[in-house]
């Protein structure tokens, strides 16, 4: 265990540096400049022209190199060892001031949300995402699973088809159409929970069980399958021959292997629900990750592009790593 | 069976952990949503977009600021008590207050003025309004000659390129700035400066966010000379809640990137008796919907840019409403009540929350003035009674009416009237498809068939292409000539219309500063937004004699004989109608909106009515003359422009 452990986390820098290039090159290739101001006056061209410099947007490699330096942290530890942070830190506290922030992993400033830095709208957005994306997880997974039993207990029966449909409707409907569905209903019309926003317990309800609505569906399936597997399995047959009472046969003996490729999917679920939706995000107005991933992309902003595809790729590596760790401890046949 | 539970309750711990440690806050005073998005930046110097000059206002005061309780936006003092203005009307010397504060306590000074406006006449800054700053004395030489030094700079060998060599080139800087431009700090307390030329708007230029101070020792410390370039090296951060020092009636205490941000009242703050809230909190929402939910469900009070695709239908409501109350309205309307207060005395009704005021901007369209079109034919729309003729053959009240719905007024000139004090619009053309095609033959074009077909560029973004759809009707049924649309991708738009490549497109502008040459010069010859390349030596005089004439009330008539003759002789732009600024809020428990085009909305003016704090008395426009069915006849801001 502890071998795969230190395998994947050897891995993990040779992954990102893989998923680094390949995704500066893309959104390098991409047309437009990432200065331009959509809506805003332009500067002058000498200006526009030196800003370009100075972010090193006029070389590819320039750009690869430095940002490279920054986002990995090689930056932050030759500025510590050369005195420069302790220095900045001093001359700040002589004038009074709080001091610049320096993180070890600097990913740079946003270019389109200019009071920003990349390391702050995503210490920002994380934990929203991350608090919403859990919590639909966990809700993808009570219902998920309840499904699946009810419905791998009596094959064909009207229970599994119902629920064979509800995990349909889950899969198929676009996310944008449960959510409005759900606004109008609980927000408007009832008006029991708050149509919009952030900070407690009632605003999470409803993102949270449209995000959850798909995963659910899904896990719905695999544990179907994986119970019906079960239910016909030896040991099973073996556990109910021993007179076992059924409710015990399902839950202890039977959901335990069919709970497996549940888990190994929960893997990159997490990954996905907590680095947010777009849609999502923009119908409950939920201020995390998702808006990122498209905005940061259609106005270009290099630096916040670079920032939100790396921590997405960590957490695929990391939760992906968690999975199988869980996975050999609740199956020691697999170590 | 137990380890199974083990991703359950990692997951709940994690949702447990994150909602405990991010506990919502108490509910503010006032909330309202601040535009459509989060505010951009809190750098006075950089901002541009409307919801960041509203936040600029909050946070931060100018030497002068506008009372924006007058028709005219009469100038008042702000961190000026008062002021000199030479005989010549280009030195200004403004005495500062002594008890105006930065945040921190300690006292604003005239030095940090000159700092702040330093720092947006420097091309490292790429101040959007840098403009407006070149206008003091000495300082497009100063531009030039930084902007020269860096390319020079940039040139050295690498080895050249040191720390040292960097903040020498800096030094140079300060002393070239001290040394040649016209703007000095005489004390702590009096701060001078000439100008080129005289600018009667200067002083309402004095009021505009962008010229607000920012701390010099806070924001030195952002902005240090990069060894790599010379220029400076800005980092984000100094606009962060727990750094931002600032003098504006209230303090950031809050600001969470597209989510939310938190006022209070800054104690501080010189003039805080007459501050009626003590938080305000401004959600970001994006989404239209949601902030019309929002505020029907009553988690915001105000709304500030209501975009919602129903929003005319919520009109129509409001519209439907007043006819209800049609006998009350008449007389409120007959008193010379300003609209907000109108609604106030109207019954109670969630019908009349919505409201639509005429925007400090138009809607247009651009007509080609060059001889040749791009493509080397000969362009018809060089000949001004042809675009005379065009101009008359649309009829714009059912455009209004019919496409838009949002309660807009049709345009006939470009500045909309009576949104500044002391100045008188010219009538415009009429709606006249008769005349119309006669001018249209006379230009030489008997029979339309053989008109070029007019090609409609626009954009397909925000309803353009409805407006283009109904003016290419109007000009095929009015005037017989054959019409063609172009949509384009909204960047290559722009660089069409920059470049003249086009035969008719739509545009419009938004007015930066209270006076007519803010929509007058961009027609000039050689400005760089006469996107129509409309090049008439008569009316580039009358703009150079108003810039040299000292008589405000002469300079007016001369500015209105030089719109006369954009709007009904030359027409290089066809004037559709006049913007609207469409607000949600409830007029009987808020006070503090103004109705005025400009729009010029001073947070920190607003009080709640009827919650004990402040003087919660409703805050009114002074009243008009009648309503006169001649709109042109009033004066809206005439006895309000000249303190």
């Amino acid at each position: 265990m502890i071998g795969l452990i230190f395998r994947r986390l050897l891995a993990l820098p040779v992954i990102l540096l893989v998923v680094y290039t390949i995704t500066l090159s893309l959104a390098w290739a991409a047309p437009g400049n990432p200065l331009e101001n959509p809506e805003g006056r332009q500067p002058p061209a000498e200006v526009m022209e030196a800003m370009k410099r100075q972010y090193n947007l006029d070389s590819f490699w320039r750009f690869y190199a430095s940002y490279l330096d920054s986002a990995s942290g090689f930056e932050f530890v030759r500025d510590t060892l050369s005195g420069e942070i302790a220095g900045e830190r001093e001359r700040a506290e002589a004038s009074g001031l709080a001091p610049r922030a320096r993180p070890v992993f600097d990913f740079g400033p946003s270019l389109q949300y200019e009071d920003w830095t990349v390391n702050e709208i995503i210490a920002g957005a994380m934990p929203v995402s991350i608090t919403l994306g859990a919590l639909a997880i966990l809700i993808a997974l009570v219902i998920g699973i309840a499904a699946g039993v009810i419905g791998a207990v009596k094959p064909n029966s009207f229970a599994d088809l119902s629920t064979l449909a509800v995990a349909l409707i889950g899969i198929s409907l676009p996310t944008f159409v449960i959510g409005t569905v759900l606004l109008l209903v609980f927000g408007v019309w009832w008006a029991i929970l708050p149509v919009g926003g952030w900070g407690g317990i009632p605003q999470l309800v409803m993102p949270a069980l449209t995000l959850a609505l798909p995963f659910a569906a899904y896990i719905a399936r695999l544990t179907r399958m994986g119970m019906i597997e079960a239910l016909g399995s030896d040991y099973v047959r073996t556990a109910r021959a021993k007179g076992l009472p059924e409710r015990s046969v399902l839950l202890r003996h039977a959901l335990k292997n069919a709970f497996l490729p549940v888990l190994s999917f929960l893997g990159p679920a997490t990954a996905l629900a907590m680095t947010g939706s777009f849609i999502v995000e923009r119908v409950f107005n939920v201020p995390g990750m998702g808006q990122h991933f498209v905005n940061a992309v259609l106005n270009k902003d290099l630096f916040l592009i670079m920032g939100v595809v790396l921590i997405f790729a960590t957490m695929l590596i990391v939760f992906n790593l968690a999975v199988d760790v869980l996975y050999r401890w609740v199956d020691p046949r697999i170590a | 069976m137990l380890r199974l539970l083990v991703p359950f309750l990692l997951l709940a711990a994690l949702v447990g952990a994150t909602v405990l440690s991010d506990r919502p806050p108490k509910p503010a005073d006032f909330t309202f949503i601040n535009g459509n998005g989060d505010v951009n930046t809190l750098d006075p110097q950089r901002m541009s977009w409307q919801p960041d000059l509203r936040a600029a206002r909050m946070f931060f005061e100018g030497l002068t600021a506008n009372d924006v309780f007058t028709w005219g936006y009469d100038i008042i003092p702000a961190v000026a008590e008062s002021w000199e203005v030479s005989d010549d009307g280009k030195e200004y010397t403004f005495h500062l207050r002594d008890d105006a504060k930065w945040s921190n306590g300690a006292p604003v000074t005239a030095g940090d003025f000159v700092y702040s406006w330093r720092r947006a006449m420097l091309p490292d800054i790429a101040s959007d309004y840098i403009a407006f700053f070149l206008l003091i004395e000495g300082g497009p030489e100063f531009y030039d000659w930084r902007n020269d030094a860096l390319s020079e700079y940039e040139a050295r060998p690498a080895a050249e390129k040191t720390a040292e060599a960097a903040d020498a080139l800096w030094r140079e800087t300060l002393e070239r700035f001290d040394s040649g431009v016209a703007l000095k700090a005489r004390d702590d307390h009096t701060l001078w400066m000439r100008l080129t030329e005289p600018t009667p708007y200067w002083l309402d230029l004095c009021a505009f966010a962008v010229f607000y101070p920012v701390y010099p020792p806070l924001v030195s410390a952002y902005e240090r000379p990069s060894p790599d370039s010379g220029r400076l090296d800005l980092k984000a951060g100094w606009t962060k809640p727990d750094r931002l020092v600032s003098n504006g009636p209230f303090n950031l205490t809050k600001w969470r990137f597209k989510r939310s941000m938190r006022a209070e009242k800054n104690p501080y703050y010189w003039n805080r008796d007459a501050i009626a809230l003590d938080t305000i909190e401004m959600p970001a929402i994006t989404e239209p919907n949601a902030m019309v939910l929002a505020f029907q469900t009553g988690a915001v009070d105000w709304v500030t840019d209501v975009t919602v695709g129903y929003r005319a239908d919520i009109i129509q409501k409001k519209k439907e409403f007043y006819e209800e109350n049609r006998e009350q309205y008449e007389a409120l309307k007959a008193q010379g009540l300003d609209p907000i207060e109108i609604d106030r005395r109207l019954p109670k009704d969630p019908r009349k929350n919505i409201h639509v005021f005429p925007a400090f901007a138009t809607y247009w369209y651009n007509f080609n003035c060059l001889p040749k079109l791009p493509d080397g034919r000969d362009n018809p729309f060089h000949d001004p009674r042809v675009r005379r003729a065009f101009a008359m053959a649309i009829d714009k009240q059912t455009l209004v009416d019919q496409v838009k719905r949002t309660g807009e007024p049709v345009a006939s000139t470009i500045i909309p009237p009576h949104s500044i004090g002391g100045y008188e619009s010219p009538k415009g053309l009429p709606y006249d498809p008769a005349a119309a095609r006669k001018l249209l033959a006379e230009a030489g074009w008997p029979d339309p068939a053989a008109f070029p077909t007019v090609e409609i560029m626009f954009n397909k973004d925000a309803g353009h292409d409805l407006i283009a759809q109904a003016v290419a009707k109007d000009w095929q049924r009015n005037l017989g000539v054959s019409v063609s649309l172009d949509q384009k991708e909204l960047k290559v738009y722009r660089n069409d219309l920059k470049k003249a490549n086009y035969m008719v497109t739509r545009a419009g502008w938004y007015a930066d500063y209270g006076d007519p040459t803010t929509f007058l010069e961009i027609n000039r010859s050689t400005d760089g937004n006469n996107d129509r390349k409309y090049n008439n030596p008569h009316y580039d005089d009358l703009l150079d004699q108003a810039r040299s004439e000292r008589d405000p009330e002469k300079r007016m008539a001369i500015l209105s004989e030089a719109e006369r003759i954009l709007v009904e002789e030359d027409l290089p732009l066809v004037p559709l109608y006049h913007y609207v600024t469409v607000y949600l809020f409830d007029a009987d428990t808020l006070s503090g909106v103004n109705p005025h085009p400009r729009a010029t909305q001073n947070v920190f003016l607003f009080d709640v009515l009827g919650d004990g704090k402040g003087p919660d008395v409703p805050r009114t426009m002074p009243a008009l003359p009648p309503a006169d069915a001649d709109a042109s006849e009033e004066h809206a801001g005439a006895d309000g422009a000249r303190p």
